[in-house]
């Protein structure tokens, strides 16, 4: 652990001011918009400064970013859905706190916590697609296969990863699952979407999303905490 | 790659200066006319309503002196989508349907469906006048001072009011610095023959195009905090307490009018839900 900051607040004030700056770039000249074949157009790299806040800055950054991000794809939006303030801006206030949360509550976790904490999820997500499969056939079917394969995935990278890389890789894809889930709950409660068009959109955006996420947000907090360790003062 | 060559002059919509009256107003009533506008708006419902609405908004953009087709050439590139979406909405529509006038098993069109398209439509031509009518009409710097002073207040309460204007004026007054930086990002890597651009279905090649650019600018924009925390703290910044401005902004007569206008305008979109108007 290094000694206490001394600029820690204002540091964190500037880290916040400088987040949401990216986050205003992406969203408003639309670099952080990916391009797919699918009915919602764009999926989005845009909330990854959000997650960033809140895994290093704590929730309240992250919070604070989130909202940038809600206002940028609001003002930016090109589609009736993110005009609505309640589906571009509200869902996108909980990014930052709840990737800041995971984060919190898996940084000292080992090993085997890790594989407890997996196993307990894919016996949840199996339960949610059995629960699904009893509708939707099809749907259930493909939400089982897609949770075993995540969750093997995860398990075989865990043998191999350090568990701190593991934990910030989960609270990425968490914060970034939050955004998929709740725009798209929220365009479905507001009628923009049916449900069937929501569970497409998600199954094809979201986990995307979520690995893209994960992966920038390791490499981006190792690079950092790289700057971070280097002796200040004498970088010339 | 010509998308790229505009990014230093990024802002939040171009300043139009016209002079109008809407020009003149303090950034401040621009600023709670958006937030009231959108209130308005999302409490407006059905047909008469949200047309009255929308005259009503042409009226202020051409107050504002503003050219409706500039306003309006942002969504030119999202047509196709915006009319593939409204057609899907009506086609599979799920709510309460109303009158129903054509049933093929997963297709049906109905009132509701078509009301919930033409109303959404509507309130998308409103916003994005209404966000014009801010953007448009206001410089950033102006933009940036009216937020820090209608948070200021908050500091009173306790929360973080000063931090919080001085997160937004960093993040506009780095916007174009970063825009600038991923240019150069941008420009340095297609001189090494990266970041060919992809069509709509070269998914993974977008995706990893998109991880080359945010990864360095991440990381740049943390170096950036480093060396700007070293010049505030050389420069003895104390936080918020006790600072001055040199520009005051004064609100007059017109901003209290316009300001009750918006007040006016919710209300009367409140109390128009109450009447049974189609």
């Amino acid at each position: 652990m290094a000694p206490r900051d001394p600029d820690a607040g204002i540091r964190r004030t500037i880290t916040a001011g400088l987040l949401l700056a990216i986050t205003l770039l992406l969203t408003l000249t639309r670099i952080g918009m990916i391009p797919v074949p699918t009915p919602a157009g764009n999926a989005t790299i845009a909330h990854i400064p959000a997650i960033l806040g809140g895994i290093l800055e704590g929730p309240l950054v992250g919070l604070i970013v989130g909202l940038g991000f809600g206002f940028g794809s609001f003002m930016g939006a090109t589609l009736p859905l993110f005009k609505d303030p309640l589906v571009a801006v509200v869902p996108r206030l909980l990014i930052g706190l709840v990737s800041a949360w995971v984060y919190i509550a898996l940084r000292k976790a080992n090993r085997r916590t890790l594989t407890i904490m997996i196993g307990v999820l894919l016996v949840l997500l199996l339960a949610f697609s059995y629960q699904v499969g009893m509708i939707t056939l099809w749907l259930g079917i493909v939400v089982a296969v897609v949770t075993v394969g995540v969750c093997v995935g995860l398990l075989i990278w865990l043998g191999k990863e350090e568990p701190g890389i593991i934990a910030l890789a989960i609270a990425a894809a968490a914060g970034s699952l939050t955004n998929t889930v709740l725009v798209l709950a929220m365009a479905t409660i507001r009628g923009y979407f049916g449900a069937e068009m929501a569970w497409t959109v998600g199954l094809t955006h979201g986990i995307p999303e979520a690995i893209v996420s994960a992966v920038i947000v390791v490499a981006v907090v190792s690079a950092v905490r790289q700057i971070g360790s280097r002796q200040r003062g004498s970088r010339i | 790659m010509a998308s790229y060559d505009t990014l230093r002059h990024v802002s939040i919509g171009q300043y139009v200066p016209t002079g109008s009256l809407v020009h003149r107003l303090d950034p401040r009533s621009k600023l709670l006319w958006l937030m009231l506008g959108i209130v308005a708006l999302l409490t407006a419902r059905g047909y008469w309503v949200n047309i009255g609405l929308l005259l009503f908004i042409l009226g202020l953009v051409r107050l504002a002196r503003l050219p409706l087709r500039y306003v309006l050439s942002s969504v030119r590139p999202a047509l196709p989508i915006i009319t593939l979406l409204a057609i899907m909405q009506v086609l599979f529509y799920a709510g309460p349907p109303g009158t129903v006038w054509l049933d093929w098993g997963l297709v049906r069109i109905s009132s509701g469906g078509v009301r919930l398209m033409m109303v959404s439509l509507l309130r998308f031509v409103d916003l994005l006048c209404l966000t014009s009518l801010l953007t448009n009409t206001t410089t950033s710097g102006a933009i940036t001072q009216g937020i820090e002073s209608l948070l200021r207040p908050l500091s009173a309460v306790g929360l973080p009011g000063h931090q919080a204007a001085l997160i937004v004026s960093i993040a506009l007054r780095f916007l174009p610095i970063l825009g600038e930086q991923m240019e150069a990002i941008v420009q340095a890597q297609h001189a090494r023959g990266a970041l060919v651009e992809h069509g709509r279905w070269a998914v993974v090649a977008n995706a990893r195009r998109a991880a080359q650019l945010i990864v360095p600018l991440l990381v740049d924009a943390y170096r950036r905090a480093d060396e700007l925390v070293l010049a505030m703290r050389a420069r003895c910044y104390q936080g918020g307490v006790g600072r001055t401005y040199l520009v005051q902004l004064v609100f007059t007569g017109r901003d209290w009018l316009a300001l009750s206008a918006a007040v006016a305008l919710v209300a009367l979109t409140i109390g128009l839900r109450l009447l049974p108007i189609p």
